[in-house]
């Protein structure tokens, strides 16, 4: 072992201390919990009762101390890796060895039974206790962090730890032009996928990436990110790399970043890296825009995102009057069903303009079996955020339809046993949102389907 | 104490207190206090119109699906012989399973050599999931399909195991899944119950208490449709006088009402009271859902209505009757198994001949089913369930039996919000126990509720002192099978 260590001397560190240096974690809660034992045990130890203890405390003192040595060692071990900030390694190597010494005499004063001046043996081991819970705490923010322990603590301790309050987290983006790139796209990949090895206690390779002017300071072998040139840049290098590479990160077998978050960073960078700025004001291309907007989730639909009134009780009054079944969709928002298609009333003017009162809050209309003539779809076609639309066995025809190409958000179309054929090739790649058409038993021929086919995403149900 | 001692004036409990209160200003004023939405105020409103519950609670977010189909397989289908294909049994057929592997009690202790699959599985759809011959025409729906190879029950006979796979309890009197649902969401149609339970011939062990409300109302337990001309006793009207029958059930209400003014707030007849008027609706409702008049001669042979075999006519009936149900409203639909001669899944002997009456029976409804709600773009709404309440063995039971084996078997979902083509979990080279991704029937349910836009930890119902709900304190929802 020591030739290894001596051989090792100046270099980088063999394999195998490193291998025994990863014990440390293990090792070292030995002597922790032996020597609380111990302390305990000398406590207890003065009343009479427990008096009998008081002959074995040398064994644990010892137990303890020989522990802390083989955890002082490993750790030392571990420490050779470099991986760890220096002025807190310093001294939790330090007062770990401390803990060393402090129990041996411990031990010594134990075993010999010594008398010492002055509350002597008591302070030993206060010492001791500090040394053991200091030493455990640095240990702590070396593989966590200096900030997990108080992370979630109330904002009072935190103030008497000197730690600024809780981060409010950013608001959720809703819009794609109120997404800010570094704050909202780029930061965040680094938070879920890097900060936890690159921060500022644990900076591996000497880098930490947990703000902007650290990420742009670089690490050990100097910048990571070139603004403007990708090919220069080694972050943009290691994320690309094969995973099997040995600079490929994340190391160490961590979720390595999706291809969205490659496709984004690399953007970012050619984009000459703004540290802030709103991610449209960049001018991204289409491509570019699409994949934030599903990176972000805004691609499904927006407007569930937003918060609608509620209802007015009026308005519901009137349609359940009419026949409308009205069905909350969700606990936390107003978004409404209005199912007709249970309803024993006949379908009116009236029925539609009164549902246009609550457009905001319908999302799903099932309006199937219901008597919907064409005219009719005016006033459905001005719902306009519906998400799911069942016309289906209504006696509507293409003429109708196109009253319906202003529904966007629209994302499920059923027009099952409609008169419905050609018109479907005009309004059809006017709905966007598109994923579902249903339209067997309609007039639409296969001719029709397979122009409709061509549409990405739209799935077709037809025989 | 009185035998009528359920009918004595009872604390209120809370719902009691907020329905009482229910349209007083004073309840406006207190919902408007405590953030009530106005659509909660306006419950009473649904209630005329969605009758059956009396406070629709909605889901707790977005929805996938709004109705639910349970197929239920009675007896427990041997996975290995139709959706978990083991190429292994067939290299083994005739060995001792006690040297391959630790073989557990088994329900008849008539433990025979491993037994291969007497069916030949081959791949299908665009997912290539491998099916076996005995489900020819559900095989072609693969891709609508999620198939779950890894579920675990945990009861190895039949009544517990039904309780279980109903109730999320394997003892009797909690209530079934369909209350649970019915409960949570209410029904959309006031004149047909919110969980109908379709009696294609065979009550499972442990019998109707698999469907009841347990500690919920009355008014959610399922009602049971049988096959045939008359699905429920007397739904025609006896009485020859036209109006006789409305004077009689007038004055039975009109004395239900006496009495529940005289005690207060009592389940037990506000939900007779409910539950008349429901009957009463039926009279017209079911006839007319229970004909097939307007379906078109190419659905009914879809569903196989001009099968040879007619338990495949009857199944084939039910699950049109369970499409014609979801078109209405109907919250949660199970249909039991067709009594074909072999009895129901469960082959402690002659496996060959009873799987393949019983798989002749129900495959081909099962796809008609599958399919007609797909082009009618029901499909996208509605989530079909097909279990049973546990496996089979690998082994022989005698010499060409299987017997119970809850240590692993298949079920699949389909439609609303389901990710079609999947397969998730895995069992043993002999489909004997799950090794990876274990799914219980607590995960199950939590699973159909989340998929109805219910969060399983937020429905409770408060019962012997404890919030009580249908996954109890266990349950995971499968988020690799969603879409």
């Amino acid at each position: 072992m020591l030739t290894i260590l001596l051989n090792s001397a100046g270099e980088a560190p063999a394999d195998i201390l490193i291998f025994f240096g990863r014990i440390h974690p293990l090792v070292v809660h030995l002597p922790i919990g032996f020597l609380l034992l111990a302390v305990l045990v000398e406590v207890v130890a003065k009343r009479p009762k427990f008096q009998p203890l008081g002959n074995f405390t040398h064994y644990l003192w010892a137990l303890g101390s020989l522990s802390a040595l083989v955890a002082v060692v490993l750790g030392y071990f571990l420490s050779l890796s470099g991986d760890y900030s220096e002025n807190t390694l310093f001294w939790h190597k330090w007062v770990g060895v401390s803990v060393f010494v402090f129990s041996l005499g411990c031990y010594y004063i134990s075993k010999k039974q010594l008398k010492l001046p002055f509350y002597g043996k008591s302070l030993l081991i206060g010492l001791v206790v500090f040394a053991v819970f200091y030493t455990g705490h640095l240990g702590g923010n070396l593989t966590h962090g200096s900030t997990y322990l108080l992370e979630y603590a109330p904002n009072v301790v935190r103030n008497l730890a000197g730690m600024p309050d809780k981060a409010v987290p950013r608001k959720k983006v809703t819009v794609l032009d109120s997404a800010d790139v570094y704050l909202d796209l780029i930061s965040p990949i680094m938070d879920s996928r890097c900060v936890s090895c690159h921060n500022k206690d644990k900076k591996k390779g000497d880098l930490d990436l947990t703000t902007f002017s650290s990420l742009m300071a670089g690490g050990e072998s100097g910048e990571i990110l070139i603004p403007g040139d990708l090919n220069s840049s080694d972050l943009y290098r290691r994320i690309t790399l094969p995973e099997s590479h040995d600079d490929f990160m994340p190391s160490e077998g961590k979720p390595p970043l999706s291809e969205e978050e490659v496709t984004l960073i690399g953007w970012w960078i050619s984009a000459q890296a703004p540290a802030e700025g709103y991610f449209t004001a960049l001018n991204p291309d289409q491509e570019m825009q699409d994949l934030v907007e599903k990176y972000l989730g805004l691609d499904k639909n927006k407007l569930l995102n937003q918060q609608v009134e509620a209802p007015n009780p009026n308005v519901v009054d009137s349609l359940t009057n009419l026949g409308f079944i009205l069905n909350p969709l969700m606990i936390d928002n107003h978004f409404l069903e209005a199912n007709f298609s249970l309803s024993e009333h006949e379908f009116t003017d009236k029925a539609s303009e009164t549902l246009l009162l609550l457009k905001d809050q319908i999302i799903w209309l099932n309006l199937s079996n219901s008597g919907i003539e064409d005219g009719h779809l005016q006033k459905i076609g001005q719902l306009e955020n519906i998400i799911k639309l069942n016309l289906s066995k209504n006696e509507i025809s293409d003429e109708g339809l196109t009253y319906l190409s202003n529904l966007t958000n629209l994302e499920s179309l059923n027009l099952y046993k409609t008169s419905i054929s050609v018109g479907l090739l005009e309004v059809i790649p006017k709905l966007t949102n598109l994923k579902r058409l249903y339209i067997s038993e309609t007039m639409a021929d296969s001719t029709v389907v397979n122009q409709l086919q061509q549409h990405k995403d739209l799935r077709i149900e037809f025989d | 104490m009185s035998k009528y001692h359920n009918f004595m004036r009872k604390p209120l409990s809370r719902r009691e207190m907020l329905s009482i209160c229910k349209g007083g200003f004073g309840s406006l004023a207190f919902m408007s206090l405590f953030g009530v939405s106005t659509i909660s105020c306006n419950r009473s409103k649904y209630d005329a119109l969605g009758s059956g519950s009396d406070i629709l609670l909605g889901p707790h977010y977005l929805p996938k699906a709004k109705n639910v189909v349970f197929l239920y397989m009675d007896g427990g289908v041997s996975q290995v012989d139709s959706f978990d294909p083991k190429p292994r049994l067939a290299k083994e057929n005739g060995q001792d399973p006690r040297k391959k592997f630790k073989v557990d009690a088994t329900q008849f202790d008539n433990v025979g050599k491993i037994l291969k699959s007497p069916w030949e599985f081959k791949q299908y759809g665009e997912c290539g999931m491998p099916v076996s011959e005995l489900f020819p025409h559900i095989a072609n729906c693969v891709d609508d399909i999620a198939l779950i190879r890894s579920m675990t029950s945990q009861f190895p006979e039949h009544t517990n195991a039904n309780y279980f796979l109903h109730t999320g309890s394997g003892l009797q009197g909690r209530p079934s899944m369909g209350s649970w649902m019915t409960y949570g969401l209410g029904s959309e149609n006031k004149n047909i119950p919110g969980y109908v339970v379709l009696d294609g011939g065979l009550i499972p062990p442990g019998g109707l208490d698999n469907f009841k409300n347990g500690f919920l109302p009355a008014s959610y337990q399922a009602s049971i449709l049988r096959a045939g001309p008359q699905p429920v006793a007397n739904i025609i009207p006896k009485e020859q006088i036209p109006n006789l029958q409305e004077q009689k059930l007038d004055f039975i209400k009109e004395l239900d009402e006496k009495q529940l003014n005289a005690i207060g707030e009592a389940d037990a007849i506000e939900s007779a009271i409910s539950n008349y008027e429901l009957a009463y609706k039926m009279q017209s409702s079911i006839p007319e859902l229970t004909e097939f008049k307007e379906e078109t001669e190419a659905t009914k042979k879809l569903y196989g209505f001009d099968s040879d075999d007619p338990h495949t006519r009857g199944y084939a009936a039910q699950c049109l009757l369970a499409r014609r149900l979801v078109e209405r409203g109907v919250r949660f639909i199970e249909l039991t198994c067709p009594k074909v001669s072999a009895d129901r899944w469960d082959q402690h002997g002659d496996l060959k001949d009873g799987h393949e009456k019983n798989a002749h029976a129900v495959d081909q409804p099962i796809a008609g089913l599958l399919k007609d709600l797909k082009s009618r773009g029901m499909l996208e709404e509605t989530l079909v369930v097909w279990t049973g309440e546990f496996g089979r063995t690998p082994f022989a039971q005698g010499l060409n039996g299987r017997d119970h084996n809850p240590s692993a078997f298949s079920m699949w979902m389909a439609g609303a919000g389901i990710k079609g083509g999947t397969i998730f979990g895995k069992t043993d080279e002999y489909g004997y126990r799950v090794i990876e991704n274990e799914v219980t029937i607590h995960d199950m349910h939590a699973t159909i509720m989340h998929l109805m836009g219910i969060d399983h930890e937020r429905l409770t119902f408060r019962f012997g002192g404890r919030d009580m709900r249908l996954t109890d304190v266990h349950g995971h929802v499968i988020k690799d099978i969603l879409a």
